[in-house]
């Protein structure tokens, strides 16, 4: 053989331990994983706690494995249980994270919700920071537990969840804010601002708080005025809209929306028109019997069954039949049963036991009016270049300006052109959306009769 | 001990059912090696010893063909993972990363070996160029490369998508918009690639398909050709070598039968060779070739291990990256393109593929064949070396030096604008 090969015999050798020596390496580095370590502690946690040679020899034989729960209907894989072994363990309770147990899960059992749903953060990763989502390229890092009631915003209403208080301030916070007269959310409001469907998926409370507080420093060039509450409320609204991910529900998890207590309760009660023919505090219709203290003459079996099916339990009458889901079975007559409690009859909004001002100062608030006109019409808020005092107007003195006719017109048809003060500045950036197509006759008519009455009497405006 | 162990294989029935020629003892078992094997006989039994030099060809086309082998090996296993669907795609990536055995560093070997094909291809042909390989008889194997560089890059494009992130999506948006620009048959063109106007399903599936099907077998029958031709074609380009001569087909009666001898035609291995320089295929090349394979290997696995593929957020169609770049090696033309969509998207890289093409034909003199840089073609050399400059240039300006809305920055610093809007 010729000898000019002999000398590429030492490459041979070393190239063939340089490559054996990578692939070994390859692997270690792939098997080599940290919720492997956690599941051996649990195992060694198991085989300490063994009481009987039987117990022993099942912690043995505890597989060490990447342990997931697979959601197809919410397309997720939540891997978290790899480490987090013992989450479903009570025996585990207070032990340091990642071992310790999860309380409160009852509701929410894990093989039908994961983790990631409310924590979010990364449920496929199955290192540390990948997994909690603090990394390069992952835009839902684990939700602070500050925030974490916003995550039952994602499914239930703000107000149904009774362990959710600072959800229901947000949305009360959002509400008084007018967030809807400019952004429009499921549907409804304005078109001045961007739509809020899914903002609380791609921001983070940070960049939220700035934003609320002053807009211009995140959204460079916004007409948004900062927003003016406490920092509590102004924490609440994050946590509020946050809850906005946009993120759609299979069936299973819409029919466990309602949440049944007296809270779902009553807005069922509200939203279904019970009072048309039912009456409370001598209020309301006559066709049904009045429901103040039904709870004294019926149990919670009866009204439940008599909600499933009016007729089966009551015998030739006359109430519909509703096809309500067991939830909503079930949170009816929570509040039925709760009738007795003034607290919560004293707060009832039933539109037809309302006055018009009443409700035009409601629909003045459901459509976000109170955002550029603040909350009882006194106008103020910043609007550069405005020939209105470079100011969003009061609407105090409305009815003078105008007829009923023009003011409705000016709300339908809105006012995109807003006069300016100097012609050479930018354009004002606020403006008067059109409400045509989005707003009710009726609520109209409200609102009007609401906006007429904010002008003080034996006052004049000084035009 | 290894050596009398596959002797002793070689010497049962099955062994000698499937191995043609034993261990070569002597120059002609040697000949017969090279000869007899299905692998081995795309190369003739004896080689120029010039060929056995390193600097002859700096091993580039034989690495870009390693590459090629180590990309088909990985891609193959990537396969038993991947769903081509928008909904799967990135969690596939995703499970590589966490839960599969070694699926890291499969797709980091695939990614990496990747990004370096296309740059030895591109090495590979400079070396060409510069040893004037590319001249008389081996113009048709210059085309048969220039294609299996554009297949290279199509390959490499194709398989940028695949993992479904915001890199993926906005490069290939950024790429096929460049395609848009032709004139008159551009916008067919990126409907046709695309399966609609912007990239989605059914772009993701075309890609798909093209990367691991239609491309690779492409490559494959061309890899054959281009390898069949070097040793057709009379092996390695060396000074020296004795004007090709075509014999073309003997006009005789068609009623005439003939001996193989007869109609072998054209440049042979046995033209103008000098048998003391000459060395067999046996063991000399193929040892040679097997170091090769093993240092192309072991690099690719020391970048694998080391550095991960990147993979960014889950494309999102409304949400474009600033500045969303193509992949490197098409960022010369983005930057192009950001002068002039029409004469840097559609002018610039036609004419260059048709000079590339062309060029064998233009330039026949048979001067500096198999010498680097020889001094007898100046203007050539000029000629390309400027072109060359050029495109890398341009490459590294739009790799490093562009910022959001393509404006100017330095690579130690970045500009970060805040995005204006939701």
């Amino acid at each position: 053989m010729d000898t000019s090969l002999r000398k590429l015999y030492p490459w041979f050798t070393l190239l063939g331990l340089l490559i054996g020596g990578l692939v070994i390496a390859a692997f270690y580095k792939d098997q080599h994983r940290e919720w492997k370590d956690w599941q051996r502690q649990y195992i060694k946690d198991e085989m300490a706690r063994a009481a009987t040679p039987e117990q022993k020899a099942d912690a043995s034989r505890i597989p060490v494995e990447v342990r997931q729960i697979v959601l197809s209907d919410l397309d997720r894989v939540d891997r978290c249980t790899s480490c987090h072994v013992s989450v479903e363990d009570p025996s585990y309770a207070g032990f340091p994270l990642p071992r310790s147990y999860h309380p409160n899960h009852d509701r929410h059992p894990f093989n039908k919700f994961g983790c990631t749903i409310c924590h979010q953060g990364q449920g496929r990763a199955t290192t540390r920071e990948a997994a909690h989502g603090r990394v390069e390229h992952w835009d839902q890092p684990m939700l602070d537990l500050q925030y974490i009631q916003s995550a039952c915003g994602k499914c239930h209403l703000p107000g149904d969840v009774p362990e959710a208080p600072h959800l229901a301030r947000g949305r009360a916070v959002f509400e008084e804010s007018g967030c809807i007269g400019c952004h429009k959310l499921h549907g409804v409001g304005g078109v001045v601002g961007p739509e809020l469907d899914s903002v609380g998926a791609h921001r983070g409370p940070a960049w939220l708080l700035k934003h609320f507080k002053n807009p211009a420093t995140v959204t460079p060039g916004s007409a948004m005025p900062p927003i003016k509450a406490t920092d509590a409320d102004l924490d609440a609204l994050t946590l509020y809209v946050l809850s906005f991910t946009g993120e759609p529900l299979s069936a299973y998890y819409v029919s466990m929306k309602t949440i049944p207590g007296p809270l779902a309760g009553r807005r069922l009660f509200e939203e279904k028109g019970c009072i048309g023919c039912h009456s409370v505090a001598g209020k309301g219709g006559k066709v049904g019997p009045a429901l103040d203290e039904v709870a004294k003459r019926h149990n919670g079996e009866w009204i439940s069954s008599h909600f499933r099916n009016p007729s089966a339990v009551s015998p030739g009458t006359v109430m519909p039949q509703f096809n309500f889901n067991e939830q909503e079975v079930r949170a009816l007559t929570e509040f039925l049963l709760s009738m007795s409690d003034t607290n919560i009859v004293g707060f009832m909004n039933i539109p037809s036991l309302m006055t018009s001002v009443e409700r035009g100062k409601a629909v003045y608030k459901k459509y976000g009016c109170a955002g550029c006109h603040a909350a009882n019409g006194q106008g103020g808020v910043p609007n550069p270049n405005a020939k209105t005092a470079e100011q969003v107007p009061g609407l105090k003195f409305v009815s003078e300006g105008y007829t009923k006719d023009e003011l409705r017109k000016r709300i339908m048809d809105g006012q995109k052109e807003i006069p300016v003060m100097d012609p050479k500045r930018p354009a004002a950036p606020l403006y008067m959306p059109a409400w045509r197509g989005k707003i009710a006759e009726g609520e109209l008519n409200d609102l009007m009769d609401f906006l007429v009455s904010l002008t003080p009497k034996g006052e004049k405006a000084d035009f | 001990m290894l050596i009398s162990l596959w002797n002793s294989f070689r010497g049962t029935r099955v062994g000698r059912s499937i191995f043609r020629v034993g261990l070569p003892q002597s120059n002609l078992e040697r000949a017969q090696v090279a000869i007899s094997s299905f692998f081995l006989h795309f190369q003739p039994a004896k080689v120029n010893r010039r060929s056995l030099k390193f600097r002859t060809t700096l091993g580039l086309g034989l690495i870009s063909l390693y590459l090629f082998l180590i990309l088909v090996a990985t891609g193959v296993l990537l396969m038993f993972y991947y769903v081509p669907a928008t909904d799967y795609a990135y969690q596939n990536m995703k499970d590589l990363e966490f839960v599969v055995t070694a699926g890291q560093v499969l797709r980091n070997m695939h990614r990496w070996a990747a990004h370096l094909m296309v740059l030895f291809v591109a090495l590979h042909m400079c070396r060409a160029f510069y040893t004037a390989a590319y001249k008389p008889p081996r113009e048709f194997n210059w085309v048969v490369g220039v294609s299996l560089f554009l297949l290279t890059l199509g390959l490499s494009f194709t398989g940028y998508l695949l993992p479904w992130d915001q890199l993926a999506y906005w490069a290939i948006t950024v790429g096929t918009s460049i395609a848009g620009y032709a004139p008159l048959v551009g916008q067919k063109l990126k409907f046709l690639f695309l399966g609609g106007h912007v990239v989605g399903e059914s772009a993701l599936i075309r890609f798909y398909v093209l990367h691991v099907i239609v491309l690779p077998l492409a490559a494959v029958m061309l890899i054959a050709l281009h390898l069949w031709r070097v040793r057709k074609d009379g092996g390695l380009a060396r000074p020296g070598e004795s004007e090709p001569t075509r014999v073309d087909m003997p006009q005789v009666p068609a009623t005439k039968t003939y001996g193989l001898m007869e109609l072998a035609r054209g440049t042979t291995p046995a033209v103008g060779i000098n048998p003391e320089d000459e060395v067999f295929t046996w063991p000399n090349v193929v040892f040679r070739e097997i170091l090769l394979l093993m240092v192309t290997i072991a690099v690719v696995l020391v970048l694998a291990i080391f550095w991960n593929a990147p993979l960014e957020e889950i494309a999102n169609p409304v949400h474009p990256p600033n500045p969303a770049k193509a992949p490197w090696y098409f960022l010369g033309l983005q930057e192009l393109v950001a002068y002039s969509a029409f004469w840097g998207g559609v002018v610039v890289p036609g004419l260059l593929v048709t000079a590339l093409i062309a060029l064998p034909y233009l330039d026949r003199r048979p001067k500096g064949v198999g010498v680097w840089f020889s001094g007898e073609r100046k203007v050539a050399l000029t000629l390309f070396s400027l072109c060359l400059s050029a495109a890398v240039i341009l490459t590294v300006i739009g790799t490093a030096f562009r910022g959001p809305n393509w404006s100017f920055q330095l690579p130690w610093k970045p500009v970060h604008v805040e995005e204006a809007t939701h």
